[in-house]
């Protein structure tokens, strides 16, 4: 499958914490409620309801250590997802974060310097079977690391939480090893 | 064939394999799962979506009031409320509430919650701290807690291992968070160290108390690793006798285990370390920032809140008093530390210096109860994080560094050299 829509690109290193500020980490995991305030710490123009979700971002793409700085919040996936964002590209992303955009099935894509590839705005196309990124603005390409089969198993069920349900009902949670 | 790392190993034994490789995704048996009062209620939220009851086992889901007690708002009493409410319905065996608390990582340690060789996770980052008994303590998000808390099972990425051999003798006022600190420094967030297993070994690290360890292992979670680890020996049996009942296989690296780099430290190099707002990874000597003044002192947390801590900031804060434009605030980490260190006649010593001791809890760490900053507040804190806004207000600066330099930085209101104190 191939997706296309604009970019966002990360101006420097982006936290966790930037991308959900301290009073939203309590509200409740919901992708709608969560992409309204979603990136109001990250930058002045996002600091306002819908700020980022109105922009109409596809994809992220970003350096080393996105969605850094040890937070374990899911709202940081969820209000992405509820922003419309379908892939973040990076050189490196926050282990936490990383694990939660697994269990809720928004890919991660771990890409090399295309970072420096890239501006805000640009359309990029990502063939989701090959890992090509392609920057149709500018013509630059760039080839992703491959998702692991683990990792699209639980997106193609819809998230862990659906894996490890169909699991339960099948009483095959055993087997997982 | 190549040997396995003290991680690696861990990693096997616990999902049923001979060997593991660095990237593979397994899943695991985990020893114990912790949640907090913060996001409790949130994972039993998901623990029910999953269809579940009950929990996997009611010995092993530790749970533990940290983050908001005692609530300092009504709505901090209502979230502990629903908290309470839950861990009752569920007939938890380890509650530690008010009266009985402690930050959630000095507990699972200190009650022997984490054993050698055994995997444990829970929804706070800082769960890395387990790697000082030599088992493997990682961080979850709340849907991964309530899938272990149904099914004994969490999904581990297989990290690759960087060793940092650390040699020379301790200064008696430098400490391990100044390990912490220079490490950070001297790797930053550029990769290197994301994902990865930090293992800390050498000479000086055999001579390191369980406080000092469990500092350690606890940054690394700030470095951007996934786990810290130090390999059990004498100091960790002794630590664990008395503290649990079960039977432990502690594990060590094989002399062949495979690391991605290998870091020597020469502990001469590294002296008391700060870093700079507001940025973990700007890191300098405490010679660079002598003399910057601050209003506000901070020790505890799950960094930096044990009896060694207090110790050492009693014996440099002892007869004297703090410089009076100075608020400084000490939390220790448990009940236990608490009362440890009150026995021992540290928090007399450190309260007739003119400093505040409040009830354990994760105080303004996270900038969410006691002791928070505001506007043009300058911290100087043992915490761990220093990002703008980290203990409240975003007009605030956090200067984070060792006990010892905020003790004795303590006393002339500025930045100060521990060593160079008169003794």
């Amino acid at each position: 499958m191939k997706i296309t829509g604009k970019c966002w690109v990360a101006p420097g290193y982006v936290m966790a914490y930037d991308i959900i500020t301290q009073p939203f980490w309590t509200s409740p995991i919901d992708p709608k409620e969560n992409a309204r305030w979603v990136m109001a710490g990250v930058a002045e123009e996002f600091n306002r309801e819908n700020g980022f979700t109105s922009q109409g971002y596809t994809f992220i793409v970003a350096g080393h250590n996105f969605a850094g700085g040890g937070k374990s919040i899911e709202h940081v996936i969820t209000g992405l997802m509820g922003a419309g964002i379908r892939a973040v590209f990076a050189d490196s992303f926050s282990r936490l974060q990383f694990r939660n955009a697994i269990n809720y099935g928004l890919p991660f894509i771990t890409c090399k310097d295309i970072v420096k590839g890239c501006q805000t705005g640009d359309q990029l196309e990502w063939d989701t079977e090959t890992g090509l990124i392609r920057n149709l603005t500018n013509g630059n390409a760039f080839q992703s690391v491959p998702v692991a089969p683990f990792v699209a198993e639980v997106a193609e069920a819809g998230g862990l939480m659906n894996f490890i349900k169909k699991r339960i009902a099948e009483g095959t949670i055993g087997d997982l090893r | 064939m190549p040997g396995m790392t003290i991680t690696e190993k861990i990693i096997a034994r616990n999902s049923g394999r001979r060997r593991v490789m660095p990237g593979e995704l397994v899943w695991v048996n985990v020893h114990t799962v912790m949640t907090m009062d913060y996001l409790g209620a949130q994972t039993f939220a998901k623990l029910h979506e999953l269809g579940v009851k009950d929990v996997f086992d009611r010995d092993r889901v530790i749970c533990v009031s940290d983050h908001l007690v005692p609530p300092p708002n009504e709505k901090f009493a209502t979230l502990l409320n629903e908290w309470r409410r839950v861990v009752r319905e569920h007939r938890i065996t380890h509650f530690y509430d008010l009266g009985n608390q402690g930050i959630a990582h000095q507990i699972m340690v200190e009650k022997g919650h984490v054993l050698p060789g055994t995997i444990s996770i829970g929804t706070d980052s800082h769960a890395n701290t387990y790697g000082a008994v030599g088992a493997l303590g990682n961080a979850v998000g709340v849907t991964d807690a309530a899938v272990a808390m149904a099914t004994g099972k969490c999904w581990l990425r297989v990290p690759e291992s960087v060793k940092f051999v650390v040699r020379g003798q301790w200064h008696p006022y430098v400490m391990a968070k100044d390990l912490s600190l220079y490490v950070m420094g001297m790797m930053h967030w550029n990769g290197h160290l994301i994902y990865k297993a930090i293992e800390y070994t050498g000479e000086a690290i055999s001579q390191l108390g369980m406080a000092g360890r469990m500092t350690l292992c606890n940054m690394t979670v700030d470095l951007g690793a996934k786990n810290g680890i130090i390999a059990p020996d004498s100091i960790t049996r002794k630590y664990l006798r008395g503290r649990t009942s079960h039977k432990y296989a502690p594990l060590q690296s094989d002399p062949n285990a495979r690391y991605e780099q290998v870091y020597e430290i020469d502990l001469s190099k590294v002296g008391p370390t700060v870093a700079r707002p507001h940025r973990l990874d700007d890191v300098v000597p405490v010679e660079e920032v002598e003399g910057i003044p601050f209003n506000k002192a901070f020790v505890g947390t799950c960094t930096n809140g044990r009896v060694e801590d207090l110790e050492i900031m009693a014996r440099i804060l002892k007869g004297k008093r703090i410089h009076p434009d100075v608020n400084m605030l000490i939390v220790p980490a448990s009940q236990a530390v608490y009362l440890e260190a009150m026995k021992k006649g540290y928090l007399t010593t450190l309260v007739e210096a003119g400093a505040a001791i409040d009830t354990p809890s994760c105080a303004a760490c996270a900038g969410i109860h006691t002791g928070v900053a505001g506007d043009g507040d300058i911290v100087l804190s043992a915490g761990n994080r220093n990002m703008q806004g980290r203990m409240g207000s975003k007009k605030a600066e956090i200067y984070l560094t060792s006990p010892a330099v905020v003790a004795a930085s303590a006393l002339y209101g500025k930045i100060t050299d521990p060593r160079k104190l008169s003794s």
